[in-house]
């Protein structure tokens, strides 16, 4: 008898099996793959193998089950073949404790006899290009309008015929006034209309920065409280900057934009609290300049620092003020060679990304020097959306849906005013840059985590996969803080937080993929730690 | 009883014998993580159960001739439901206004499909549902509407079977779901496990109300009762589902304190009610034949046949459950085909 039965009819020896396999043993198996899971087809004998085995440890040791399904962490649940190996020896029983003598589990003919289907081809499970997502809730017809308006109009602003555009602006506007403005797609499509009335008829009112840092900043906190996304972010790269930090006694955290530092009193109570007592923590912040003489960077320092007093732990603060992200310079950062470095960028990387295609772009000069830090770990957040596309009817669309969301997530967390209307119009300013600027004045770039994932593995970096526990405490954080509709879910080792079916904001952790021999050099050329006055 | 140095073992060669490799691989993996998931004390563990949950995005660009987006349908109980679409690959790209064209086909069957899982398990966009959904769209060329039901223990009875009537209203509605021959909607009802038993019960629903279902069609539909059948005990532990699983499942979908001669486990026990002069829609009931709870699934079929129902049987003889998850064998494609036939036997 021989096991894995071929009930589709189709038979071959073991010899002559792999040369009437449409696919080769290293290539995934197809219909795993459109299912989700990546398992080589030669790996598959050895999942099954394990899978028999981990069948025996719970039939045994249920206990050890209900331990290991709270304990354990998991990663990347997609590598089968990673996932019940990690289980196996997870789990109490080692796995030379499951051959004893004369028992039936090996009794069976082995590997060689095992017939089965021909797997397709892997090329048919390669994820499509040119994703399009849509998840929308359905209008009534003067909603419809709107959208078809909306469409029709960006379709002009693209063929130029601006005349049009601002026919079917007033149109709109006109229509607004009969929609439900509060909610829904009369809330975002009033954003939208506004963003495109700006590019239309007042262009030399946008390409400035949308509003001074100040501005910014405090939006930025009314967004933060309004909604879940900013703190799934803070939370999400602090746990997985604490991992990294395990067993080092000099840390030094860089902050490509330090805002209020809202991030940090939880990395630094979680380090106080640490076993084996916390370690030197350095936090590097960057963010633009203060206007009238403040040192805004220098306050959140001190204020940090006091908390960090208050927990016994050792803390030293560095600002870095530049208007733009590429104008900080490596040795600003003054990082020594004894620290283990985390960078974190919570929706900065994507700003870089505008230039014509220059040698010298300015993120892939960025994460050049990122790299040359040597970090423990890179954690990125970005938004999840393809904004960044030359087109701008494509663009328009994206940004329609993608904000469309964003309105009803943050609809349904039931801040109260003004505080509501404040954070939409931190959102706004998102969206009229992405709507109104071009070229350099054009910073929301926004780019999915697919092209990100490309991106830092040609500078260098290699993903540091999120794992359930991360999963688990991030859905719990939400629970307590959001709604009903926000879901976390895990991509290959990346984390993302959506509204429904709809990712909004991906958060993933990279390190430094080790260079080759021969490229390799010694030398630092960031110099040694300043212990001058300046620190906090 | 066994010797205190013996340990258990497990015995899956029955298993290996009758399915491929991969789909041995696949069915055993989601065991495995399911095992992981109950708890003893009835409670589930959601988050990992979300954390492994393979899940896919929608694409409204056509694949394979099928686009796919996702509509919220009822904001109160956030019920989503994800809408696949035959579509070729050169048509202009799809921007919001075309979800409310007409399709604008003759008679277009739209079929309403409520996943598996056990009640307790998965969503619309997990993977293995929604490239089955794929599949059925481009067999039948029918348009599918696959709910996002809310899930037991944290939904009991009747939860499941109210997003099903919601959807059903819903999609009877849509004025761009209409075939252009009569200019009504043309539904049928489709699901596997526990889709099947929602299938059963939405459309109880709909002859009470007078919306007309077509068809239902019922995959390895989860039913049970009280009794101990005798598949069950034959079967039991050996093609990967075992009678103790089944029991936590119901035991997490009815109400508390209820038996599994609940009419919603065992619509045709003691306590069912009768389909005589029902109008009930013509069934098609596949029953996989090693799987542990085909008693009750023929049981079923019988009761629909003795209330003088349109009842059509298909049982495959060496099917397990979830065969239909990979198409790599030739019950895949029989019941692809049936299926197809049904939908479109007025088209």
């Amino acid at each position: 008898m021989e096991p894995y039965g071929n009930s589709g009819g189709v038979s071959s020896s073991a010899s002559s099996s792999s040369s009437s396999s449409i696919t080769k043993p290293h290539e995934i198996d197809g219909y795993l793959a459109e299912a989700g899971y990546k398992v080589r087809s030669s790996d598959l004998r050895h999942v099954a193998q394990r899978l028999e085995r981990l069948e025996n440890v719970m039939v045994n040791s249920p206990n050890d089950l209900a331990h290991f399904a709270s304990d354990a962490v998991i990663y990347n649940p997609s590598d089968l073949a990673s996932w019940v190996d990690s289980l196996l020896s997870a789990s109490d029983l080692s796995i030379s404790d499951l051959d004893f003598p004369g028992v039936i589990i090996n009794n069976h003919p082995t590997a060689d006899t095992w017939t089965e289907i021909p797997p397709i081809s892997a090329a048919a499970s390669a994820p499509p290009q040119n994703h399009h997502q849509v998840t929308a809730v359905m209008e009534e017809d003067s909603g419809i309008r709107l959208v078809q308006l909306l469409v029709t109009c960006a379709e002009s602003v693209q063929r130029g015929d601006l005349a049009l555009a601002g026919s079917i602006i007033e149109t709109m506007q006109a229509l607004l006034t009969r929609v439900n403005t509060g909610c829904g797609i009369g809330k975002v499509a009033g954003y939208f209309i506004d963003a495109l009335s700006r590019r239309v008829f007042t262009p030399q009112s946008v390409g400035s920065d949308g509003g001074s840092a100040h501005e910014n900043e405090l939006l930025y906190h009314y967004f933060y409280e309004a909604c879940p996304y900013l703190k799934f972010a803070h939370f999400t790269a602090n746990q997985a900057i604490l991992e990294a930090f395990h067993g080092h006694d000099c840390v030094h955290v860089i902050d490509f934009n330090l805002m209020h530092g809202l991030q940090w009193p939880a990395l630094i109570q979680a380090l106080a609290l640490r076993p084996g007592g916390p370690p030197l923590l350095r936090l590097t912040g960057i963010g633009p300049p203060s206007p009238d003489g403040r040192d805004s960077l220098r306050e959140i320092g001190l204020r940090l620092a006091e908390l960090a007093r208050s927990v016994n732990v050792r803390f030293a603060f560095r600002g870095v003020a530049a208007s733009r992200l590429e104008d900080v310079k490596p040795w600003m950062l003054q990082v020594s060679p004894k620290e283990a470095v985390a960078v974190n960028s919570i929706m900065q990387l994507h700003r870089l990304l505008g230039s014509d295609s220059n040698r010298n772009s300015p993120i892939e000069m960025m994460l050049g020097w990122i790299r040359n830090l040597n970090p423990k770990i890179v954690t990125v957040v970005e938004q999840e959306a393809d904004h960044n596309k030359a087109g701008f009817l494509e663009r328009f669309t994206e940004a329609l849906y993608y904000y469309s969301n964003m309105f009803d997530s943050l609809e349904a967390c039931g801040a109260m005013q003004p505080d509501k209307t404040l954070a939409e119009m931190y959102i706004q300013r998102e969206i009229c840059n992405v709507v109104c600027c071009e070229g350099l004045a054009r910073v929301e770039r926004h780019e999915p985590l697919s092209k990100w994932r490309t991106r830092l593995e040609l500078a260098g970096f290699s993903p540091l996969h999120l794992g359930s526990n991360a999963f688990k405490q991030a859905s719990m954080l939400l629970t307590l803080f959001s709604a009903e509709g926000y879901r976390v879910e895990e991509k290959e080792g990346c984390l993302t937080l959506g509204w429904h079916s709809r990712p909004l904001i991906a958060a993933s952790a990279w390190q430094v993929m080790p260079l080759p021999e021969a490229t390799a050099t010694a030398t630092n050329p960031l110099g040694i730690v300043n212990h001058s006055a300046n620190h906090v | 009883m066994e010797d205190n140095n013996e340990v258990n073992e497990v015995d899956l060669t029955d298993s290996k014998m009758v399915v491929p490799l991969n789909t041995w691989v696949l069915i055993s993996n989601f065991k495995l993580s399911y095992n992981l998931l109950r708890r003893p004390d009835g409670t589930f563990n959601r988050h990992l159960a979300e954390f492994l949950d393979r899940k896919v995005a929608p694409n409204a660009n056509p694949v394979d001739g099928v686009l796919s987006f996702d509509v919220i349908i009822d904001k109160g109980t956030s019920l989503l439901t994800r809408i696949y679409q035959p579509a070729s690959a050169d048509a202009p790209q799809l921007n919001i206004l075309d979800f409310h064209k007409p399709v604008g086909v003759e008679v277009l069957p739209v079929i309403i499909f409520f996943h598996g899982g056990s009640f307790a398990h998965s969503s619309a966009n997990s993977g293995i549902y929604d490239i089955l959904c794929r599949r059925l769209v481009g067999n039948c060329k029918a348009v599918v509407v696959s709910v996002n039901y809310r899930r037991a223990p944290e939904n009991r009875f009747p939860c499941a079977y109210d997003d099903g009537w919601t959807t059903l209203k819903w999609v009877n509605s849509r004025s761009w779901l209409k075939s252009t021959k009569d200019s009504k909607v043309h539904i049928y009802l489709a699901g596997d496990s526990s889709g099947g038993n929602i299938v059963h019960n939405v459309a109880l629903r709909a002859a009470e109300s007078g919306i007309e279902v077509l068809g239902n069609i019922l995959l390895n539909p989860m039913f049970g009762g009280l009794e101990r059948t005798e598949s069950e005990e034959r079967l039991d532990g050996k093609y990967f589902v075992t009678i103790q699983d089944r029991d936590w499942y119901w035991r997490a979908f009815l109400p508390e304190g209820e038996d599994r001669d609940h009419p919603a486990c065992n619509p045709f026990g003691p306590r069912g009610i009768s389909l005589k002069d029902v109008k009930f829609p013509k069934s098609l009931v596949v029953v996989a034949g090693l799987d542990l709870v085909q008693d009750w699934q023929l049981a079923y079929a019988k009761g629909l046949e003795k209330a003088g129902q349109d009842v059509k049987l298909l049982f495959l003889d060496k099917a397990t459950i979830g065969f239909y998850l990979l198409p790599n064998n030739d019950h895949f494609y029989t019941v692809m085909n049936e299926i197809s036939s049904f939908v479109r036997s007025d088209c």
